[in-house]
């Protein structure tokens, strides 16, 4: 048999895990294993589904292997060359430009692929003189600066420790779905001896396994961190030398837990008094315990306090600093690369929330946004407002969509550009849970006319003549370039193995030092009032769309659109092998909510609000919160129900994020 | 179990269908009916039973349907208890799958062959784990052999999978635990076997 080669790279989704992979390739170039690197601690030997599904994706029938431009019909497309495409594409673009100046471009990128060479784009675009952008990040943003006004930088202890851990608290978290690889730590954490517990509206794999499940209305966890705090500050379980010496404003912190008495927490939370109380006692006196927050609890308008409330408890209990301890939200210790050289930001730039693009694309003005160029993004069917948002894209003179697959953004498209697969360009990828700086290898040659998104950019670049002295051919001397200052390891060290450069060791905060302004774990952060506006002590505040509104007259259930394993938001969904193992599409439900509806279990039902209306197939599952319904997000197939007609283009109250899970419903039968 | 087979922990199992991709690409199985399958139990979460997920391929049985069932003897049981079927010698009868209560052989129409699990034979011979196995996430799917048998705690039978009395397969369960799970689990499993 001819040798096999085998190459080390890395999953760049966004996704917890940032797989380190080992492919091996026979001599026609065909894959014939995708293995987990056990070279990453983290992830170690494993990949996960969605890894082994690359070896159909990089070949399936329906990836995009040329360029294509819509037909004078305005139906379907036809193949075109790259010359010719970009070509076109350049000229329109500085019509564009030229009438209605530069901002009258939206250039969006989303998060589909990771890797420093994605910030490639913007070597055009400032060469360009600016475009619109957008800022902030429809995923995580509030629980980031939430974590950062608290302890003073986003960085957690190394996943490994998780099984030393005798006690872990998932909050808004549903590892066994979306973190498996942490999920495997936790069973092991639990076999040995550690308590497991879960708060979540729904009933999940992850609360299947876990020794205590609490079921608290969506919206309310502040009033759940705080009325814990207030129980555990009573009891005297709370650290007080680690307080005295490390917090911040604790006596401010200390009266606002006044107003949080149990029977208050249990009328807001709809939960049972004494599985409150259980749930303080039990995590407060048990030591070391950990606390992983995710991030379905910061999708709201009141995110960021929030999670401010949640994030305090370890620090109330000791917890910080600690092996087996700690609060877990986004670990940002592999986020060390110095930026690309770039040329510098024009002054003609702007740039609007990333959840509102449906609102700007029809409302800005001085220019009105006349052409767009989407990478790495499905906004079409993964962004709030999706179907107005595809109404104003489908209105543009010109859109450009670079992706390799046809989806709902791509169809609107005039000209839709094929992109590579991680396999087909080499980067530096980072991770947000665990801390290592990953090489991901060029595998494979870009099939077809494929060319990666650097290139295409590049070759924008000379057709109008602008500097493409920011693309060197050798792309890994420009990325040897991004690896800090201070690093004593080489562009060959990270080829060998991940590495963890942020000398910040396995213990976050071991040496008890916070950059924050006060440098203590700030309880009372003015920072965050300076910034946001908000308390400085973070307070429970009930949502406008949440659990004790009054629009809940017109539309009493909660709507929550959860992640699960078999799909990175809208990516996978295409491949039939992720298919025949994936979970139902359904609108969970509960059976007295059905009940009252007349719903029956496989039946049609009709989920609408203010803003839209959709149809799918019920679920009537006791495994839901009553009050709460539940449907998968990232489904944009043929026939595919669309949540994102139902949620609103709100903003986190901090760092700019979605409130995809702030979404009032009624239920009916279809 | 005496032979080879597998050790599925039903605690330490999230039914992703790793096993299930890792197999395909192992096997060649790209565009052909997959050898394995997950079967999920109550998705629905009815409240009178545990949810959990069963990843199940051959299993490899002690006393093999599929074999007993043959009329060309293309399937064979080797000394380290892994049921091989060889397709050279198969006349595509489809006897097999009508003998095999759990559904394992595949027929393959454009080649008129059965085909099935081999528990990674050759992977096995050179001491390496079946690729289901070396891919679970969870480490939640193990080989079980002559000399890495399951611990006392497993167990043969569990609510959801084929009485295993007619041919006893090669495989065993770990129960679930979690407060909920566990409890649930073991009330059905006395239903069994009363």
């Amino acid at each position: 048999m001819p040798p096999l080669r085998t190459v080390r790279t890395v999953c760049p989704r966004n996704c917890y895990c940032t797989c380190g992979m080992l492919v091996t390739l026979d001599e026609h170039d065909r894959i014939r294993s995708i293995d987990g690197d056990p070279e990453n601690p983290a992830t170690g030997g494993h990949v996960c589904l969605k890894g082994l599904s690359y070896a159909r994706r990089v070949t399936c029938a329906d990836r995009l292997l040329t360029p294509l431009r819509r037909k004078p019909s305005g139906a379907g497309f036809d193949r075109v060359g790259w010359d010719e495409a970009l070509g076109e594409i350049a000229a329109r673009l500085t019509r564009v430009r030229d009438a209605h100046g530069p901002q009258a471009v939206l250039y969006y990128e989303g998060s589909g692929s990771h890797g420093a060479l994605g910030a490639l784009s913007m070597a055009f675009w400032r060469q360009f003189g600016g475009c619109t952008a957008t800022y902030g990040d429809l995923c995580w943003p509030a629980g980031l600066e939430a974590t950062r006004l608290t302890y003073g930088d986003n960085r957690h202890n190394h996943p490994a420790l998780t099984v030393q851990s005798r006690f872990i608290l998932l909050w808004g978290h549903n590892p066994a779905e979306t973190n498996v690889h942490q999920w495997r730590l936790i069973l092991d954490a639990q076999a040995r001896g550690a308590r497991v517990v879960v708060v979540d509206p729904r009933q999940t794999d992850s609360t299947d396994a876990a020794d205590v499940h609490l079921q608290p209305r969506p919206g309310t966890d502040a009033a759940l961190a705080l009325g814990l705090a207030r129980l555990i500050v009573e009891a005297g379980l709370h650290d007080a030398a680690f307080l005295g010496a490390h917090a911040h404003g604790f006596e401010e912190y200390r009266q606002r837990l006044d107003a949080f008495p149990i029977d208050r927490v249990s009328a807001i939370t709809g939960l049972e008094s004494e599985s409150i109380r259980a749930l303080a006692l039990e995590y407060a006196r048990t030591k070391p315990a950990l606390l992983i927050a995710g991030f379905g609890l910061q999708r709201h308008s009141r995110a960021g306090q929030t999670m401010r409330t949640v994030a305090l408890l370890p620090a109330l209990t000791g917890n910080v600093g600690v092996a087996g301890g700690g609060w877990q939200y986004a670990n940002l210790a592999s986020h060390c690369l110095r930026p690309l050289p770039l040329p510098p930001e024009p002054p003609a730039s702007r740039a609007f929330p990333v959840s509102q693009v449906a609102r700007h694309l029809e409302t800005l003005d001085a220019p009105p946004i006349r052409a767009a160029w989407i990478e790495r993004g499905n906004p079409a069917s993964q962004n709030p407002a999706a179907p107005r948002l595809r109404a104003a894209l489908s209105r543009l003179g010109l859109l450009v969509v670079v992706d390799q697959f046809m989806t709902p953004t791509a169809e609107l498209a005039h000209y839709v550009l094929p992109a590579k697969t991680l396999f087909e360009e080499e980067d530096l990828v980072t991770a947000y849970w665990h801390p290592y700086l990953q090489w991901r290898a060029k595998v494979l040659a870009p099939p077809g006319d494929v060319r990666p998104e650097s290139d295409i950019w590049r070759a924008m670049c000379e057709r109008l003549g602008f500097d493409t002295r920011y693309f060197p051919a050798d792309r890994e001397t420009l990325l040897r370039g991004l690896l800090p200052e201070d690093c004593a390891c080489t562009l060959e060290d990270l080829k060998a193995r991940p590495l963890d450069l942020s000398g910040h060791g396995d213990v976050a905060f071991a040496d008890r030092r916070f950059p924050t302004p006060s440098g203590q774990v700030e309880f009372s952060s003015d920072e965050a009032a300076a910034l946001w506006g908000v308390d400085p002590v973070p307070d429970y505040v009930p949502l406008d769309e949440g659990a004790d509104a009054p629009a809940r007259a017109r539309y009493p259930l909660q709507l929550l659109s959860c992640k699960t394993r078999d799909r990175i938001h809208s990516q996978f969904g295409n491949l039939d092998w992720v298919r025949e193992v994936e979970r139902p599409h359904v609108l969970d439900i509960h059976p007295d909510d059905a009940k009252a509806r007349g719903i029956a279990d496989g039946s049609r039902a009709a989920v609408w609000n203010d803003r839209g209306r959709i149809e799918l197939v019920a679920r009537v599952t006791p495994g839901l919160r009553p009050g709460v319904v539940h449907m998968l997000e990232g489904w944009c197939h043929a026939g595919d129900p669309d949540v994102n007609a139902l949620t609103a283009e709100g903003i986190t109250d901090m760092n700019h994020g979605a409130t995809f899970y702030e979404c009032l419903v009624e239920v009916a039968r279809a | 179990m005496s032979g080879a087979g597998f050790l599925l922990d039903l605690h330490r199992c999230v039914g992703c269908g790793a096993c299930v991709l890792a197999c395909r690409i192992e096997n060649d199985r790209a565009e052909l009916a997959a050898w394995r399958r997950v079967l999920p139990l109550n998705l629905r979460r009815h409240p009178g039973g545990p949810t959990y997920f069963l990843s199940v391929a051959c299993h490899h049985c002690e006393q093999p349907a599929c074999l007993k069932g043959c009329p060309s003897g293309a399937y064979e049981k080797r000394a380290d208890g892994i049921v091989v079927h060889r397709e050279e010698r198969c006349l595509g009868c489809r006897y097999c799958e009508m003998t095999c209560p759990f559904g394992t052989p595949r027929y393959d129409a454009a080649r008129g062959v059965i085909s099935k699990c081999h528990l990674c034979a050759p992977r096995v011979d050179a001491g390496r784990l079946p690729a289901c196995v070396a891919a679970c996430p969870t480490e939640a799917l193990r080989l079980v052999t002559a000399s890495t048998p399951p611990t006392g705690e497993a167990t043969v039978r569990v609510p959801g999978f084929t009485d295993p009395a007619s041919c006893r397969p090669s495989l065993a369960f770990l129960a679930p635990a979690g407060m909920r799970r566990a409890g649930l689990f073991r009330s059905l499993e006395e239903g069994l076997k009363r």
